[in-house]
Protein backbone atom coordinates (compact mmCIF):
# COMPACT_ATOMS: atom_id res chain seq x y z
CA UNK A 1 0.00 0.00 0.00
CA UNK A 2 1.27 3.46 -0.86
CA UNK A 3 0.84 6.44 1.45
CA UNK A 4 -2.51 7.98 2.33
CA UNK A 5 -2.84 10.81 -0.20
CA UNK A 6 -5.92 12.48 1.25
CA UNK A 7 -4.37 13.79 4.48
CA UNK A 8 -5.60 17.37 5.06
CA UNK A 9 -6.78 17.62 1.45
CA UNK A 10 -10.50 17.66 2.29
CA UNK A 11 -12.34 19.82 4.80
CA UNK A 12 -15.71 20.03 6.52
CA UNK A 13 -17.07 23.50 5.76
CA UNK A 14 -20.56 23.55 7.23
CA UNK A 15 -23.21 21.59 9.06
CA UNK A 16 -26.75 21.53 10.37
CA UNK A 17 -28.70 19.26 12.67
CA UNK A 18 -32.35 18.90 13.57
CA UNK A 19 -33.48 18.69 17.17
CA UNK A 20 -33.10 15.10 18.43
CA UNK A 21 -36.48 13.95 19.71
CA UNK A 22 -38.36 10.74 20.47
CA UNK A 23 -40.68 11.21 17.47
CA UNK A 24 -40.70 14.15 15.07
CA UNK A 25 -44.11 15.31 13.91
CA UNK A 26 -42.87 15.44 10.30
CA UNK A 27 -41.70 12.69 7.94
CA UNK A 28 -37.98 11.94 8.20
CA UNK A 29 -37.41 12.78 4.53
CA UNK A 30 -38.94 16.26 4.85
CA UNK A 31 -36.77 16.90 7.88
CA UNK A 32 -33.69 15.66 5.98
CA UNK A 33 -34.31 18.04 3.06
CA UNK A 34 -34.65 21.00 5.44
CA UNK A 35 -31.49 20.05 7.34
CA UNK A 36 -29.57 19.53 4.09
CA UNK A 37 -30.61 23.00 2.83
CA UNK A 38 -29.57 24.51 6.14
CA UNK A 39 -26.15 22.79 6.05
CA UNK A 40 -25.54 23.91 2.45
CA UNK A 41 -26.43 27.51 3.37
CA UNK A 42 -24.24 27.26 6.47
CA UNK A 43 -21.33 26.38 4.18
CA UNK A 44 -22.00 29.47 2.07
CA UNK A 45 -23.17 27.39 -0.89
CA UNK A 46 -26.35 26.74 -2.85
CA UNK A 47 -27.94 23.41 -3.78
CA UNK A 48 -26.62 23.92 -7.32
CA UNK A 49 -23.05 23.85 -5.96
CA UNK A 50 -23.50 20.47 -4.27
CA UNK A 51 -22.76 17.68 -6.72
CA UNK A 52 -21.96 14.79 -4.36
CA UNK A 53 -24.15 12.96 -1.84
CA UNK A 54 -23.09 10.17 0.49
CA UNK A 55 -24.69 8.51 3.48
CA UNK A 56 -25.42 5.20 5.08
CA UNK A 57 -29.16 4.60 5.20
CA UNK A 58 -29.20 1.77 7.74
CA UNK A 59 -32.18 1.62 10.10
CA UNK A 60 -30.36 0.18 13.10
CA UNK A 61 -32.97 -2.08 14.62
CA UNK A 62 -33.42 -5.82 14.94
CA UNK A 63 -37.21 -5.35 15.01
CA UNK A 64 -39.68 -6.14 12.25
CA UNK A 65 -39.96 -2.56 10.95
CA UNK A 66 -40.39 -1.84 7.24
CA UNK A 67 -37.59 0.11 5.57
CA UNK A 68 -39.13 2.86 3.46
CA UNK A 69 -36.90 5.43 1.80
CA UNK A 70 -37.90 8.95 2.84
CA UNK A 71 -39.91 7.63 5.80
CA UNK A 72 -37.84 5.28 7.97
CA UNK A 73 -34.51 5.88 6.21
CA UNK A 74 -33.17 8.49 3.81
CA UNK A 75 -30.77 7.32 1.12
CA UNK A 76 -28.34 9.67 -0.62
CA UNK A 77 -30.27 9.15 -3.83
CA UNK A 78 -33.60 10.06 -2.22
CA UNK A 79 -32.13 13.17 -0.65
CA UNK A 80 -30.43 14.38 -3.84
CA UNK A 81 -33.62 13.87 -5.85
CA UNK A 82 -35.85 15.60 -3.30
CA UNK A 83 -33.45 18.53 -2.88
CA UNK A 84 -33.67 19.11 -6.62
CA UNK A 85 -29.91 18.70 -6.98
CA UNK A 86 -28.11 17.79 -10.17
CA UNK A 87 -25.38 15.57 -8.75
CA UNK A 88 -22.46 13.80 -10.40
CA UNK A 89 -21.77 11.37 -7.52
CA UNK A 90 -24.38 9.70 -5.30
CA UNK A 91 -23.67 6.65 -3.19
CA UNK A 92 -24.23 4.89 0.11
CA UNK A 93 -21.90 3.13 2.52
CA UNK A 94 -22.98 -0.43 3.25
CA UNK A 95 -20.73 -1.43 6.13
CA UNK A 96 -20.74 -0.59 9.82
CA UNK A 97 -19.22 2.56 11.21
CA UNK A 98 -21.77 4.22 8.97
CA UNK A 99 -20.80 7.85 9.37
CA UNK A 100 -17.00 7.37 9.10
CA UNK A 101 -17.75 5.19 6.06
CA UNK A 102 -19.88 7.88 4.43
CA UNK A 103 -17.21 10.52 5.18
CA UNK A 104 -14.57 8.25 3.59
CA UNK A 105 -16.69 7.97 0.44
CA UNK A 106 -17.01 11.76 0.35
CA UNK A 107 -13.25 12.22 0.78
CA UNK A 108 -12.56 9.76 -2.02
CA UNK A 109 -15.04 11.48 -4.35
CA UNK A 110 -13.45 14.87 -3.70
CA UNK A 111 -9.92 13.55 -4.10
CA UNK A 112 -10.79 11.87 -7.40
CA UNK A 113 -12.60 14.92 -8.73
CA UNK A 114 -15.85 12.97 -9.02
CA UNK A 115 -17.48 15.80 -7.04
CA UNK A 116 -16.57 19.31 -5.88
CA UNK A 117 -18.88 19.68 -2.87
CA UNK A 118 -20.29 16.64 -1.07
CA UNK A 119 -23.17 16.55 1.37
CA UNK A 120 -22.81 13.77 3.97
CA UNK A 121 -25.98 13.17 5.92
CA UNK A 122 -27.37 10.73 8.44
CA UNK A 123 -31.08 10.39 9.13
CA UNK A 124 -32.18 8.23 12.07
CA UNK A 125 -35.71 7.11 12.74
CA UNK A 126 -37.48 5.71 15.76
CA UNK A 127 -40.35 3.60 14.43
CA UNK A 128 -43.58 3.28 16.40
CA UNK A 129 -43.82 0.13 18.57
CA UNK A 130 -41.09 -1.93 20.21
CA UNK A 131 -37.78 -0.96 18.63
CA UNK A 132 -36.08 -4.38 18.73
CA UNK A 133 -39.13 -6.61 19.24
CA UNK A 134 -39.62 -9.34 16.66
CA UNK A 135 -42.41 -11.83 16.11
CA UNK A 136 -40.33 -14.09 13.86
CA UNK A 137 -41.41 -17.73 14.10
CA UNK A 138 -38.71 -19.22 11.91
CA UNK A 139 -34.97 -18.90 12.16
CA UNK A 140 -33.44 -19.26 8.72
CA UNK A 141 -29.92 -18.85 7.40
CA UNK A 142 -27.37 -17.60 9.92
CA UNK A 143 -30.12 -16.96 12.49
CA UNK A 144 -30.84 -20.72 12.80
CA UNK A 145 -27.69 -21.11 14.90
CA UNK A 146 -28.54 -18.56 17.61
CA UNK A 147 -32.14 -17.38 17.50
CA UNK A 148 -33.82 -20.63 18.65
CA UNK A 149 -31.70 -20.33 21.83
CA UNK A 150 -33.00 -16.78 22.39
CA UNK A 151 -29.74 -15.09 21.37
CA UNK A 152 -31.13 -12.19 19.41
CA UNK A 153 -30.63 -8.48 18.97
CA UNK A 154 -27.93 -6.03 19.97
CA UNK A 155 -28.58 -6.00 23.71
CA UNK A 156 -27.80 -9.71 24.11
CA UNK A 157 -24.89 -9.14 21.72
CA UNK A 158 -23.29 -6.50 23.95
CA UNK A 159 -24.16 -8.36 27.16
CA UNK A 160 -21.69 -11.18 26.42
CA UNK A 161 -18.47 -9.18 25.86
CA UNK A 162 -19.40 -6.76 28.63
CA UNK A 163 -19.73 -9.54 31.17
CA UNK A 164 -16.54 -11.08 29.80
CA UNK A 165 -14.84 -7.74 30.55
CA UNK A 166 -16.42 -7.61 34.04
CA UNK A 167 -15.27 -11.13 34.86
CA UNK A 168 -11.79 -10.79 33.47
CA UNK A 169 -10.87 -7.34 34.69
CA UNK A 170 -13.04 -6.87 37.77
CA UNK A 171 -15.23 -4.09 36.38
CA UNK A 172 -18.54 -3.36 38.09
CA UNK A 173 -21.88 -1.73 37.32
CA UNK A 174 -20.59 1.35 39.15
CA UNK A 175 -17.79 1.55 36.56
CA UNK A 176 -20.22 1.24 33.67
CA UNK A 177 -22.45 3.81 35.34
CA UNK A 178 -19.54 6.27 35.41
CA UNK A 179 -19.51 6.19 31.59
CA UNK A 180 -23.22 6.89 31.37
CA UNK A 181 -23.16 9.66 33.99
CA UNK A 182 -20.39 11.44 32.08
CA UNK A 183 -22.24 11.17 28.75
CA UNK A 184 -25.52 12.39 30.24
CA UNK A 185 -23.78 15.27 32.04
CA UNK A 186 -22.42 16.52 28.72
CA UNK A 187 -25.59 15.76 26.77
CA UNK A 188 -27.71 17.65 29.28
CA UNK A 189 -25.87 20.83 28.26
CA UNK A 190 -26.73 20.51 24.56
CA UNK A 191 -29.88 22.36 23.48
CA UNK A 192 -30.46 19.93 20.57
CA UNK A 193 -30.14 16.76 22.68
CA UNK A 194 -32.98 14.45 23.58
CA UNK A 195 -31.50 14.54 27.10
CA UNK A 196 -31.15 18.34 27.29
CA UNK A 197 -31.51 19.35 30.92
CA UNK A 198 -31.63 15.68 32.02
CA UNK A 199 -28.40 14.53 33.60
CA UNK A 200 -28.37 11.11 35.28
CA UNK A 201 -26.80 10.32 38.63
CA UNK A 202 -25.19 7.05 39.62
CA UNK A 203 -28.00 6.08 42.01
CA UNK A 204 -30.59 6.39 39.22
CA UNK A 205 -28.33 4.32 36.99
CA UNK A 206 -27.87 1.57 39.58
CA UNK A 207 -31.61 1.44 40.30
CA UNK A 208 -32.46 0.57 36.67
CA UNK A 209 -33.41 -3.08 36.08
CA UNK A 210 -31.07 -5.15 33.93
CA UNK A 211 -32.03 -6.19 30.41
CA UNK A 212 -29.14 -8.57 29.61
CA UNK A 213 -26.63 -8.73 32.47
CA UNK A 214 -24.81 -6.43 33.09
CA UNK A 215 -26.55 -4.10 30.62
CA UNK A 216 -29.47 -1.89 31.70
CA UNK A 217 -31.46 0.52 29.59
CA UNK A 218 -29.22 3.48 30.47
CA UNK A 219 -26.29 1.65 28.87
CA UNK A 220 -28.15 1.79 25.54
CA UNK A 221 -28.60 4.97 23.53
CA UNK A 222 -32.20 5.96 23.10
CA UNK A 223 -33.81 5.52 19.66
CA UNK A 224 -34.77 8.92 18.24
CA UNK A 225 -35.75 10.83 15.15
CA UNK A 226 -33.01 13.16 14.00
CA UNK A 227 -31.03 14.29 10.97
CA UNK A 228 -27.59 15.82 10.61
CA UNK A 229 -25.79 16.97 7.49
CA UNK A 230 -22.22 18.08 6.85
CA UNK A 231 -20.73 19.69 3.74
CA UNK A 232 -17.25 18.64 2.63
CA UNK A 233 -15.08 20.08 -0.10
CA UNK A 234 -11.44 20.23 -1.07
CA UNK A 235 -9.09 22.16 1.22
CA UNK A 236 -8.42 24.48 -1.71
CA UNK A 237 -12.06 25.40 -2.23
CA UNK A 238 -12.60 25.61 1.53
CA UNK A 239 -10.37 28.69 1.68
CA UNK A 240 -13.00 30.77 -0.12
CA UNK A 241 -15.89 29.72 2.11
CA UNK A 242 -17.13 31.55 5.21
CA UNK A 243 -16.44 29.02 7.99
CA UNK A 244 -13.02 28.01 9.26
CA UNK A 245 -12.27 24.67 7.58
CA UNK A 246 -11.90 21.52 9.66
CA UNK A 247 -9.59 19.17 7.79
CA UNK A 248 -10.00 15.43 7.46
CA UNK A 249 -6.60 14.18 8.55
CA UNK A 250 -7.29 10.47 8.03
CA UNK A 251 -9.97 7.84 8.18
CA UNK A 252 -9.87 4.20 9.23
CA UNK A 253 -12.26 1.28 9.02
CA UNK A 254 -12.22 -2.08 10.75
CA UNK A 255 -11.02 -5.02 8.69
CA UNK A 256 -12.76 -8.40 8.67
CA UNK A 257 -12.78 -10.13 12.02
CA UNK A 258 -12.75 -13.83 12.88
CA UNK A 259 -15.54 -16.05 11.64
CA UNK A 260 -18.19 -16.10 14.35
CA UNK A 261 -21.83 -16.79 14.99
CA UNK A 262 -24.13 -13.89 14.10
CA UNK A 263 -23.76 -10.98 16.55
CA UNK A 264 -21.07 -12.79 18.51
CA UNK A 265 -18.30 -10.40 19.56
CA UNK A 266 -15.83 -12.10 21.91
CA UNK A 267 -13.77 -9.60 23.86
CA UNK A 268 -10.48 -10.72 22.29
CA UNK A 269 -11.83 -10.10 18.78
CA UNK A 270 -12.82 -6.57 19.78
CA UNK A 271 -9.39 -5.83 21.27
CA UNK A 272 -7.31 -7.44 18.54
CA UNK A 273 -9.11 -6.10 15.46
CA UNK A 274 -9.86 -2.81 17.23
CA UNK A 275 -6.16 -2.20 17.80
CA UNK A 276 -5.61 -2.71 14.06
CA UNK A 277 -8.29 -0.09 13.29
CA UNK A 278 -6.44 2.38 15.50
CA UNK A 279 -3.08 1.51 13.91
CA UNK A 280 -4.54 2.31 10.51
CA UNK A 281 -5.64 5.72 11.78
CA UNK A 282 -2.19 6.51 13.23
CA UNK A 283 -0.41 5.31 10.08
CA UNK A 284 -2.58 7.34 7.72
CA UNK A 285 -2.50 10.48 9.85
CA UNK A 286 1.12 10.35 10.92
CA UNK A 287 -0.09 11.26 14.41
CA UNK A 288 -0.45 9.33 17.65
CA UNK A 289 -2.83 9.16 20.59
CA UNK A 290 -0.98 11.92 22.45
CA UNK A 291 -1.55 14.37 19.59
CA UNK A 292 -5.33 14.13 19.93
CA UNK A 293 -7.16 16.67 22.08
CA UNK A 294 -10.69 15.38 21.51
CA UNK A 295 -10.95 11.62 20.99
CA UNK A 296 -14.74 11.36 20.72
CA UNK A 297 -15.24 7.67 21.39
CA UNK A 298 -18.41 5.87 20.39
CA UNK A 299 -20.95 5.03 23.04
CA UNK A 300 -24.06 3.55 21.44
CA UNK A 301 -23.61 1.03 24.24
CA UNK A 302 -21.64 2.26 27.25
CA UNK A 303 -18.92 -0.47 27.18
CA UNK A 304 -17.86 0.71 23.72
CA UNK A 305 -16.25 3.65 25.53
CA UNK A 306 -13.88 1.26 27.33
CA UNK A 307 -13.21 -0.69 24.14
CA UNK A 308 -12.31 2.45 22.16
CA UNK A 309 -10.17 3.97 24.92
CA UNK A 310 -8.17 0.74 24.98
CA UNK A 311 -8.04 0.31 21.19
CA UNK A 312 -6.78 3.87 20.75
CA UNK A 313 -4.15 3.26 23.42
CA UNK A 314 -5.36 5.67 26.12
CA UNK A 315 -5.36 2.79 28.61
CA UNK A 316 -3.84 -0.67 28.69
CA UNK A 317 -6.34 -3.43 27.86
CA UNK A 318 -8.44 -4.13 30.94
CA UNK A 319 -7.82 -0.73 32.56
CA UNK A 320 -10.37 1.58 30.93
CA UNK A 321 -13.05 1.01 33.58
CA UNK A 322 -10.66 2.24 36.28
CA UNK A 323 -9.56 5.15 34.09
CA UNK A 324 -13.15 6.34 33.58
CA UNK A 325 -14.22 5.79 37.19
CA UNK A 326 -11.16 7.73 38.31
CA UNK A 327 -12.29 10.80 36.38
CA UNK A 328 -10.06 10.14 33.37
CA UNK A 329 -12.63 11.36 30.81
CA UNK A 330 -14.27 14.09 32.93
CA UNK A 331 -14.87 16.93 30.47
CA UNK A 332 -14.78 19.47 33.31
CA UNK A 333 -11.35 18.53 34.61
CA UNK A 334 -8.37 20.25 33.07
CA UNK A 335 -5.89 17.67 31.86
CA UNK A 336 -8.45 14.85 31.64
CA UNK A 337 -9.33 13.35 28.26
CA UNK A 338 -12.66 14.88 27.11
CA UNK A 339 -13.74 11.68 25.33
CA UNK A 340 -17.49 12.28 25.61
CA UNK A 341 -17.51 16.10 25.63
CA UNK A 342 -20.03 16.09 22.76
CA UNK A 343 -22.50 14.07 24.82
CA UNK A 344 -22.08 11.01 22.64
CA UNK A 345 -25.03 8.84 21.75
CA UNK A 346 -25.88 8.11 25.39
CA UNK A 347 -26.17 11.83 26.08
CA UNK A 348 -27.76 12.88 22.78
CA UNK A 349 -29.83 10.00 21.39
CA UNK A 350 -29.22 7.22 18.84
CA UNK A 351 -27.61 9.42 16.16
CA UNK A 352 -25.04 6.79 15.14
CA UNK A 353 -21.77 8.69 15.19
CA UNK A 354 -23.21 12.16 14.60
CA UNK A 355 -22.53 13.51 18.12
CA UNK A 356 -18.88 12.47 17.80
CA UNK A 357 -18.43 14.09 14.37
CA UNK A 358 -20.42 17.19 15.34
CA UNK A 359 -18.29 17.76 18.45
CA UNK A 360 -15.09 17.46 16.41
CA UNK A 361 -16.43 19.88 13.82
CA UNK A 362 -17.85 22.50 16.22
CA UNK A 363 -14.80 22.53 18.50
CA UNK A 364 -12.19 22.53 15.75
CA UNK A 365 -14.05 25.18 13.71
CA UNK A 366 -14.26 27.38 16.80
CA UNK A 367 -18.05 27.22 16.66
CA UNK A 368 -18.84 25.51 19.98
CA UNK A 369 -20.10 28.70 21.66
CA UNK A 370 -19.89 28.68 25.43
CA UNK A 371 -18.69 25.05 25.29
CA UNK A 372 -15.66 26.06 23.21
CA UNK A 373 -12.50 24.28 24.39
CA UNK A 374 -9.55 26.58 23.85
CA UNK A 375 -6.59 25.12 22.06
CA UNK A 376 -8.39 22.04 20.69
CA UNK A 377 -6.58 21.15 17.49
CA UNK A 378 -7.10 17.47 16.70
CA UNK A 379 -10.16 15.27 17.23
CA UNK A 380 -11.27 11.76 16.41
CA UNK A 381 -14.88 10.76 15.71
CA UNK A 382 -15.43 7.05 16.31
CA UNK A 383 -18.40 4.88 15.49
CA UNK A 384 -19.59 1.36 16.34
CA UNK A 385 -17.25 -1.16 17.95
CA UNK A 386 -13.53 -0.66 17.25
CA UNK A 387 -13.42 -4.09 15.57
CA UNK A 388 -16.50 -3.49 13.49
CA UNK A 389 -16.76 0.23 12.76
CA UNK A 390 -14.51 3.11 11.94
CA UNK A 391 -13.09 6.47 12.90
CA UNK A 392 -12.18 9.76 11.26
CA UNK A 393 -9.50 12.14 12.48
CA UNK A 394 -10.13 15.87 12.08
CA UNK A 395 -7.84 18.84 12.60
CA UNK A 396 -8.14 22.62 12.68
CA UNK A 397 -4.82 22.77 10.84
CA UNK A 398 -3.23 21.25 7.75
CA UNK A 399 -1.15 18.43 9.24
CA UNK B 1 -46.95 -17.33 20.63
CA UNK B 2 -44.11 -19.82 20.32
CA UNK B 3 -40.48 -18.92 19.71
CA UNK B 4 -38.57 -19.12 16.46
CA UNK B 5 -37.74 -22.66 15.32
CA UNK B 6 -34.65 -23.45 13.26
CA UNK B 7 -35.32 -24.08 9.59
CA UNK B 8 -32.72 -26.55 8.31
CA UNK B 9 -31.32 -25.88 4.86
CA UNK B 10 -29.31 -27.90 2.36
CA UNK B 11 -26.09 -27.40 4.29
CA UNK B 12 -27.34 -27.50 7.88
CA UNK B 13 -29.76 -30.45 7.66
CA UNK B 14 -27.26 -33.03 9.07
CA UNK B 15 -26.66 -30.81 12.12
CA UNK B 16 -30.37 -30.71 12.98
CA UNK B 17 -30.89 -34.41 12.24
CA UNK B 18 -28.10 -35.31 14.66
CA UNK B 19 -29.43 -32.80 17.22
CA UNK B 20 -32.79 -34.60 17.16
CA UNK B 21 -30.86 -37.75 18.22
CA UNK B 22 -29.00 -35.82 20.94
CA UNK B 23 -25.69 -35.83 19.08
CA UNK B 24 -23.48 -32.79 18.46
CA UNK B 25 -21.97 -32.75 15.00
CA UNK B 26 -20.22 -29.77 13.46
CA UNK B 27 -19.19 -28.86 9.94
CA UNK B 28 -15.63 -29.85 9.07
CA UNK B 29 -13.96 -28.58 5.92
CA UNK B 30 -12.96 -31.58 3.80
CA UNK B 31 -10.00 -29.60 2.42
CA UNK B 32 -8.24 -28.32 5.57
CA UNK B 33 -10.10 -30.52 8.12
CA UNK B 34 -10.89 -27.52 10.33
CA UNK B 35 -14.16 -27.46 12.25
CA UNK B 36 -16.14 -24.40 11.21
CA UNK B 37 -19.26 -23.01 12.84
CA UNK B 38 -21.43 -21.91 11.24
CA UNK B 39 -20.55 -23.34 7.81
CA UNK B 40 -20.21 -20.81 5.00
CA UNK B 41 -20.04 -21.04 1.18
CA UNK B 42 -16.25 -20.63 1.43
CA UNK B 43 -14.17 -22.21 4.19
CA UNK B 44 -13.27 -19.31 6.55
CA UNK B 45 -10.03 -21.11 7.48
CA UNK B 46 -8.45 -22.24 4.18
CA UNK B 47 -10.72 -20.16 1.91
CA UNK B 48 -11.44 -23.11 -0.37
CA UNK B 49 -14.49 -22.33 -2.52
CA UNK B 50 -15.70 -25.93 -2.49
CA UNK B 51 -15.18 -26.92 1.16
CA UNK B 52 -17.56 -29.94 1.00
CA UNK B 53 -18.32 -29.69 4.69
CA UNK B 54 -18.91 -33.00 6.43
CA UNK B 55 -20.72 -32.99 9.76
CA UNK B 56 -18.63 -34.95 12.22
CA UNK B 57 -18.89 -35.63 15.95
CA UNK B 58 -17.55 -32.66 17.90
CA UNK B 59 -16.30 -32.41 21.49
CA UNK B 60 -19.23 -32.18 23.89
CA UNK B 61 -17.29 -30.56 26.71
CA UNK B 62 -15.98 -27.04 26.92
CA UNK B 63 -15.50 -24.00 29.11
CA UNK B 64 -17.55 -20.87 29.72
CA UNK B 65 -15.99 -17.81 28.10
CA UNK B 66 -18.81 -15.48 29.05
CA UNK B 67 -22.51 -15.42 29.88
CA UNK B 68 -25.42 -13.05 30.06
CA UNK B 69 -28.75 -13.37 31.82
CA UNK B 70 -31.55 -12.34 29.47
CA UNK B 71 -34.19 -10.57 31.55
CA UNK B 72 -36.21 -9.02 28.76
CA UNK B 73 -36.71 -11.08 25.61
CA UNK B 74 -37.25 -9.32 22.31
CA UNK B 75 -38.60 -12.56 20.83
CA UNK B 76 -41.87 -14.32 21.67
CA UNK B 77 -41.93 -17.70 23.38
CA UNK B 78 -39.13 -17.27 25.91
CA UNK B 79 -39.61 -17.34 29.67
CA UNK B 80 -37.29 -14.84 31.33
CA UNK B 81 -34.86 -14.82 32.93
CA UNK B 82 -32.66 -17.33 31.17
CA UNK B 83 -28.90 -17.53 30.86
CA UNK B 84 -26.96 -17.67 27.60
CA UNK B 85 -23.42 -19.03 27.60
CA UNK B 86 -20.54 -18.31 25.23
CA UNK B 87 -18.67 -21.62 25.19
CA UNK B 88 -15.31 -22.66 23.75
CA UNK B 89 -15.39 -26.41 23.04
CA UNK B 90 -12.42 -28.40 24.31
CA UNK B 91 -9.74 -28.74 21.66
CA UNK B 92 -11.44 -26.26 19.32
CA UNK B 93 -10.08 -23.02 20.73
CA UNK B 94 -11.22 -20.76 17.98
CA UNK B 95 -14.74 -22.13 17.70
CA UNK B 96 -17.53 -20.86 19.89
CA UNK B 97 -21.09 -21.96 20.51
CA UNK B 98 -23.80 -19.88 22.15
CA UNK B 99 -26.47 -21.80 24.01
CA UNK B 100 -28.81 -21.71 26.96
CA UNK B 101 -27.79 -22.83 30.41
CA UNK B 102 -29.82 -25.91 31.38
CA UNK B 103 -31.89 -26.73 33.26
CA UNK B 104 -34.12 -23.66 33.23
CA UNK B 105 -33.83 -21.72 36.46
CA UNK B 106 -30.24 -22.81 37.14
CA UNK B 107 -28.11 -20.00 38.65
CA UNK B 108 -25.57 -18.56 36.18
CA UNK B 109 -21.89 -19.57 36.48
CA UNK B 110 -19.74 -17.78 39.03
CA UNK B 111 -16.58 -17.53 36.95
CA UNK B 112 -15.42 -17.72 33.38
CA UNK B 113 -13.52 -20.92 32.72
CA UNK B 114 -16.11 -23.16 34.41
CA UNK B 115 -16.46 -26.52 32.61
CA UNK B 116 -19.70 -27.35 30.80
CA UNK B 117 -21.07 -30.15 28.67
CA UNK B 118 -23.58 -30.20 25.85
CA UNK B 119 -27.16 -31.40 26.26
CA UNK B 120 -30.04 -31.11 23.83
CA UNK B 121 -33.29 -29.39 24.74
CA UNK B 122 -36.51 -28.92 22.85
CA UNK B 123 -37.25 -25.18 23.16
CA UNK B 124 -40.37 -24.12 25.07
CA UNK B 125 -42.05 -23.25 21.78
CA UNK B 126 -41.40 -26.72 20.34
CA UNK B 127 -39.48 -27.54 17.19
CA UNK B 128 -36.16 -29.33 16.79
CA UNK B 129 -33.84 -29.89 19.75
CA UNK B 130 -31.08 -27.30 20.13
CA UNK B 131 -27.74 -27.63 21.93
CA UNK B 132 -27.68 -26.21 25.46
CA UNK B 133 -25.12 -26.50 28.23
CA UNK B 134 -25.02 -27.91 31.73
CA UNK B 135 -22.39 -26.83 34.25
CA UNK B 136 -20.20 -29.89 34.90
CA UNK B 137 -19.73 -31.02 38.49
CA UNK B 138 -16.12 -30.36 39.55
Amino acid sequence: MTGFAARSKVAVVGCAQSPIVKHHDRPLGALAVDVAREAIADAGLTVADVDGFTTSALLPTAGDHPVVDGVSTVSANWLAANLGADPSYVTGFQGYGQLPGAVALAVNALMSGAADHVLVHRALHNPAGRYHGSAQQQARGAAQWTMPQGYFGPIAMIGLPTNEYFQRYGATREDLGAVVVEARKNGARLPWSHWHGSPLDLDEYLAAPLLADPICRFDCDRPVDGVAAFVLTTAERARDLPNRPVYVTAYAGAQPSRHRLPLHWPLDDIAEVGAATARQLWERSGLGADDVDLPQVYDGFSPFVWFWLEALGYCPVGEAHRFVSGGGIDSDVLGALPALSGGGALGSGRMHGVPQMLECYLQLAGRAGDRQREGARVGIACQASPHFGGAVMYSSEVM
Amino acid sequence: MSGPVPVPDEVSAPFWEAAADGRLVLARCSRCETFVHPPEPVCPHCHHTDPRFAFEPAPTTGVVRSWTVIRQSFLPGFNVPFTLLDVALDGLDDLRLIGRLAPEGREPPEHIGEPVHVVFEVPAGGGPAVPSFVLSEP
